[in-house]
């Protein structure tokens, strides 16, 4: 778990992806909700669940390919 | 160490980016504007900010002083001189005004709707409207709008356009002088952010578009002359 957050002498490439991935999501959802006319709640619901199935992606694929 | 460096960099991106977002807010972030279009990338509020601080931005002026090229469609047919919608189709005393209105998003250059003669052209007013109303300023009293009326003698008949501002545009440039030949589709000025544009005609001319239809200028067929 610990090389998740933090390698030998970097930050782990986990919890950086995840940052990484964060801001480019907020960006995307904020693009959506200009070009469409989605309602705010329903954006809010689709960006949280994308988000979370994208982190435990990022999370699994981290343990299977250290694994 | 160049890993954590490399990282640390990456980071300071991110945050860059959500700062942008933040200054931003409520108009789009630089870095997501280029995939909206043009009426969601500058919004109207943002743009009537603009108007009252002055300070407007490079990339939508850039793009507001757009002048493509056009290709006149074949045949004598009347061409809209501007960009925009027609609002309002109306006969007063023999004349048809034929009113286009100007968006801030549209291309703001007017050409000549017929090959003709320059034969007169007018300053007329003195003050700006916005908003309501300033459709029919022309046809009222001559101290509003701010307006350049362009006659051409087409040989078949006089037309003329009558370029007008609004408190947001309040300047025109016309590129054309009295005795000069001007081509069907020419370019004959251009309002500077966003008015009314109107086409006047003998009454007897034949409309080939409607009020509420969108026009190109130099490239919409809006009329012809009676034969």
């Amino acid at each position: 778990m610990s090389s998740f957050f933090w390698a030998s002498d970097h930050l782990g490439w986990g919890v950086f992806a995840i940052v990484v991935f964060m801001g480019a999501w907020w960006l995307l959802a904020d693009l959506v909700w200009r070009l469409t006319s989605i309602r705010i709640v329903k954006l809010a619901v689709f960006a949280a669940g994308g988000w979370l199935a994208c982190v435990a992606l990022i999370v699994a694929g981290f343990y299977l390919s250290g694994s | 160490m160049a890993t954590l460096i490399l990282q640390v960099f990456a980071l300071a991106c991110v945050a860059v980016a959500g700062v942008v977002w933040l200054i931003y807010f409520p108009y789009p972030s630089p870095l997501i504007r280029r995939w909206l279009p043009p009426r969601k990338r500058w919004p109207t509020d943002q743009i009537r900010g603009w108007l009252e601080t002055g300070r407007f931005q490079r990339e939508f002026l850039r793009y507001f002083y757009r002048d493509p090229e056009r290709m006149a469609p074949p045949g004598d047919t009347l061409i809209a001189p501007a960009d925009g919608v027609i609002t309002s189709a109306e006969v007063l005393d023999g004349v048809r005004y034929l009113v286009i209105a100007l968006s801030f998003w549209d291309m703001h250059v007017q050409r000549s709707p017929a090959a003709g003669k320059v034969i007169r052209l007018e300053s007329q007013g003195d003050a700006f409207t916005d908003g309501e109303g300033r459709e029919f300023a022309f046809l009222r009293a001559k101290h509003c709008p701010v307006q350049q009326r362009v006659v051409v003698d087409t040989g078949v008949g006089e037309l003329a356009v009558r370029l007008i501002t609004s408190l947001a545009a309040r300047r025109i440039e016309t590129w054309v002088n009295v005795g000069d030949i001007v081509d069907r589709g020419q370019r004959i000025g251009r309002i500077l952010l966003g008015s009314t544009v109107v086409l006047e005609l003998p009454a007897a001319a034949t409309l080939l578009a409607k009020v509420g239809d969108r026009v190109r200028a130099g490239e919409t067929p809006v009329a012809e002359f009676p034969r």
